[in-house]
């Protein structure tokens, strides 16, 4: 083997173990927790329940499709062994309110509409709404 | 010194001999005096011994625990250097006995030189003992500092419990006790008309539930899982290692009163090195034919005329 192809094959191979290196780490990266995927699902239910150009229809079908992977979602964070004492700021604010974060099962158990439940507990319900005074905005 | 005039040297040999016999002993006396001082030997220059990680070994139930740290220390250099030291006194100890008696029946310079001889393996038979204390010391000290790395292992969970990790886990056990108490109710009224069919993960997690429920149940039942049993209380992993540090902690106690008795051991063979040499000076004394002083006086007549 010329000193030249030696040369080429050693950079072939410290190319290629450098790749395979880069790609342990993005998949070890890329792993996100189960809170960050509940976090997620949670978040499209929210904008699906705050889109002002969505039917009521519309509305209610995505709430539909979403609801399968929610209950599995809520269900491994719950089961999640490594979430025990895990003292994030994420993983506290999840835990603070039960109602907010595991939206479904506790709508389900409340045996109310996802929207409903999540909208009592930001303290938005129709006495609330229809008690509401009607007035000007300070500064305008 | 004196000075001896050369041809009294060899026509009385006798005058240097008596100054080296009289010094031998002295000498040996010496030499077992300074020999027989119980001096610690570095700890660099025994021999080693590193046990298990104690993360490894706070894994063990505590039946097994005691076992595998002792096995491992047999196994290790200072356990058969101990081991090969311990067969070393036991012959010195043999061969103290067989002088010994040697002593009552000997006779004259053989009794003497039994008696040298008995001392010379005193001062050995110290110091085998005072390098087996030595290794043991060790063996106590590194044994002590792993049940204290154990503890502390055991106590790093209630260590790090600060208050907002504990607020936290209060949370999620009662996040989980109420998602464990409405479970039932949650699945009758989302999976009843087939309105959400039921998933994958639901299927198998209730599969190997059932598994792990049957294996958890076969671990604790497991003989060597049972807890160590103390006069009818149960002890938890962390009072039987703290036990265990207790008691190795009043092994290095009984091993600091083994190295004063050894200490005063030392001390009387030198006491007996020094009889022994004064016994020798005594006959020496005897037998020597040491040189009369011849007062001037005596010859004064002869410078009183000429």
């Amino acid at each position: 083997m010329t000193i030249t192809n030696r040369i080429n094959f050693r950079k072939l191979t410290t190319a290629a173990s450098l790749g395979v290196l880069v790609c342990a780490v993005s998949i070890t990266d890329s792993n996100a927790g189960t809170l960050e995927n509940l976090e997620r699902e949670r978040a499209l239910v929210i904008e699906s329940i705050l889109n002002p150009e969505l039917k009521p229809e519309e509305r209610a079908e995505e709430i539909e499709r979403a609801k399968p992977r929610l209950v599995d979602l809520e269900r491994i964070v719950l089961r999640d062994p490594k979430m025990k004492g895990r003292n994030t700021p994420t993983v506290r604010r999840a835990f603070e309110n039960y109602d907010l974060t595991f939206m479904l099962h506790a709508a389900t158990e409340r045996n109310l509409s996802i929207t409903d439940n999540w909208l009592s507990q930001i303290g938005i319900t129709t006495q609330s709404v229809m008690s509401a005074p009607i007035r000007r905005r300070s500064g305008e | 010194m004196t000075n001896i005039p050369l041809n009294q040297i060899t026509t009385s040999g006798c005058q240097i001999r008596p100054g080296l016999r009289a010094a031998t002993p002295i000498i040996f006396a010496a030499v077992i005096l300074m020999s027989s001082t119980v001096t610690a030997r570095p700890n660099a220059g025994l021999p080693e011994w590193r046990p298990e990680s104690s993360e490894k070994l706070v894994k063990l139930p505590a039946t097994y625990l005691k076992k595998s740290i002792d096995s491992d220390f047999a196994d290790s250099k200072l356990g058969l250097a101990i081991e090969e030291n311990q067969e070393k006194s036991r012959l010195k100890l043999q061969s103290l006995k067989d002088l010994k008696m040697a002593v009552r029946d000997a006779d004259g310079e053989v009794k003497t030189e039994i008696r040298h001889h008995l001392l010379a393996e005193k001062r050995s038979f110290i110091y085998i003992m005072s390098n087996k204390n030595e290794m043991r010391r060790k063996q106590l000290v590194t044994k002590l500092r792993l049940f204290e790395r154990m503890l502390k292992k055991l106590g790093e969970s209630d260590a790090q419990m600060t208050k907002s990790r504990k607020k936290l886990v209060d949370k999620q056990e009662t996040a989980k006790k109420r998602f464990h108490a409405s479970l039932s109710t949650v699945d009758v009224r989302l999976f009843e008309n087939d309105a959400i069919p039921e998933s994958k993960y639901s299927q198998k997690y209730a599969k190997n539930m059932t598994a792990i429920g049957k294996l958890v149940s076969r671990i604790g039942s497991h003989r060597m899982n049972s807890s160590i049993n103390a006069d009818g209380h149960l002890l938890t992993k962390e009072e039987y290692i703290r036990g265990l540090l207790a008691e190795t902690q009043s092994e290095i106690s009984i091993l600091e009163q083994e190295e004063t008795i050894l200490g005063y051991m030392a001390k009387l063979v030198a006491l007996d090195a020094l009889v022994l040499s004064e016994e020798a000076l005594d006959a020496v004394l005897i037998n020597s034919d040491l040189p009369v002083n011849n007062s001037p006086a005596e010859a004064a007549d002869f410078f009183l005329s000429n």
